[in-house]
């Protein structure tokens, strides 16, 4: 019940499930339950980056020039990044942390949420290379309001879990009354079901939220402009695709019952709140687009398309979880945002060659290792 | 569904039949399936090309594929990774 950050019991970790099980005691990556943890982790790694290897300078130059609704959609996207990007450099670790049962698995979550904090680093870097005043920038995320509309659907499932986790930490099982909020039910299935709807949100959070900003910022860099952010986009979009894998894993895992059978059932009972997690923050990505083109669109997309996008991988996005896809647009309405995407052609500057080279021979090296030498794109 | 393949048998010229709605599409075993549907002028989502992003996944209706390196993401039976699958049979795939 209570967290012990060195659990003195001797159990066999690979019997535990991923989450509620007996707290981690010793960190060990020599055997592994779920060896898909190890491998991000070290994927992980290997994708190091620091914002700072990134020149903006031309950066700063292309956004004086944008015309004033375009400066609207490059720096609410930022802010919104920003915002999704805090939740995730700290959430993972305070709502998971306590309740993880596998090293190989905490230690991805701590990668994971470490990563995060590289990404919101590079918001700073980036605004504060474009614009005189920082803090305008920073202090309007928590006072705008379609920013907090967002702000509340992604830390709702987050904030639900912890505080159950609190009281289960502290209380155990059983109902308990909290002041100001009322009898709290906590059960080993209040418990689960919690945890299994916070990582359907977190899967929405980054395999869909973060994708409207992303086709800005792309749609941006296809004039040539802002292309040193664009290629900070490209790292944390490299990035934001291990994670998604991460909890499109653990999501599986729950639903196959083979790591915990408790879970499938879960699993099977929270489906349509599930389907209704992604169909809302579909809604609300759709949402988002016509609030970033009120004062006008730019060049290659608008709310329309941008809103069809987010449609289209809201379906790729569910059909990875094994759900049915919800909506009817089938074809990638903007193609050219993969070309982006993929990670193959992150370009560096001659400035942060070195560290970047080294980091992408490694991964061409074992590309190389199991005969895949016609894999150039 | 999948096996693994040692890499002294991977340099067959076998040549399969990729079946999409009314489409057919001839393909080898020398590079993975997403690379030739493009060729062939066939849109397919992707994103990483590296087996980790699950973008690329598409349903195998039927017939066989093998992965040369076990793939990061999670792939659910009757689904394939295009930009890391290997087609080992005549196949026939659908789209989202
Ligand atoms: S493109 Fe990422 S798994 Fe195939
Ligand atoms: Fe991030
Ligand atoms: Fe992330």
């Amino acid at each position: 019940m209570s967290y012990s950050t060195f659990n003195r019991k001797k159990f066999d970790s690979l019997q535990e499930p991923m989450f509620f099980g007996e707290n981690v005691n010793v960190a060990r990556y020599d055997q592994q339950k779920h060896p898909i943890f190890e491998k991000l982790i070290e994927k992980q790694l290997s994708f190091f980056w620091r914002p700072e290897e990134v020149d903006l300078s031309n950066d700063r130059k292309d956004f004086l020039k944008l015309e004033e609704h375009e400066q609207h959609i490059f720096l609410s996207n930022l802010k919104y990044q920003t915002l999704l990007d805090s939740v995730q450099g700290r959430s993972p670790n305070v709502a998971l942390l306590p309740i993880v049962s596998l090293p190989e698995l905490e230690t991805w979550i701590e990668t994971w949420s470490f990563s995060e904090t590289i990404h919101s680093r590079s918001y700073t870097h980036i605004i504060r290379n474009i614009v005189n005043d920082p803090t305008k920038v920073f202090d309007d995320i928590v006072v705008n309001d379609e920013i907090a509309k967002r702000a509340i659907s992604v830390s709702k499932y987050y904030d639900d879990l912890i505080e159950l986790v609190n009281l289960y930490n502290t209380l155990g099982l059983g109902v308990h009354h909290v002041p100001e909020r009322g009898d709290v039910v906590v059960t080993m299935k209040t418990l689960k079901k919690a945890l299994y709807l916070t990582i359907a949100s977190v899967n929405v959070l980054e395999a869909i939220r973060f994708y409207v900003s992303f086709a800005c910022s792309f749609a941006f860099a296809e004039r040539t402009l802002m292309e040193g952010n664009a290629k900070i986009i490209k790292l944390i979009a490299r990035d934001e695709a291990l994670h998604l894998n991460g909890t499109q894993h653990m999501l599986n895992l729950m639903m196959s019952g083979r790591d915990d059978p408790e879970m499938a059932e879960i699993a099977q009972e929270c489906q349509q709140d599930v389907i209704n997690i992604f169909v809302e923050a579909a809604q609300q990505e759709r949402d988002w687009a016509q609030y970033l083109f009120k004062d006008g669109s730019m060049i290659g997309l608008n709310a329309q398309i941008l809103g069809q996008y987010v449609e289209y991988i809201t379906n790729v996005r569910m059909q990875a979880i094994g759900l049915e896809p919800q909506f009817a647009t089938k074809n990638n309405p903007i193609p050219w945002i993969n070309a982006w995407l993929v990670s193959d052609n992150v370009q560096v500057a001659p400035q942060e060659a070195e560290i970047s080279s080294y980091l992408v021979g490694q991964i061409d090296n074992d590309l190389d290792g199991a005969d895949f030498d016609d894999f150039d794109l | 569904m999948t096996t693994l393949i040692s890499n002294t048998e991977h340099q067959d010229r076998d040549v399969h039949r990729v079946l999409l709605g009314k489409k057919q599409i001839l393909v080898t075993e020398d590079e993975p399936l997403l690379p030739q549907l493009e060729r062939a002028g066939i849109q397919v989502e992707y994103q990483c090309r590296e087996g980790y992003c699950s973008s690329c996944m598409i349903k195998l209706l039927w017939g066989k594929v093998s992965y040369p390196i076990e793939p990061l993401a999670w792939v659910n039976s009757g689904y394939m990774l295009t930009c890391c699958a290997i087609v080992k049979s005549d196949i026939e795939i659908a789209m989202l």
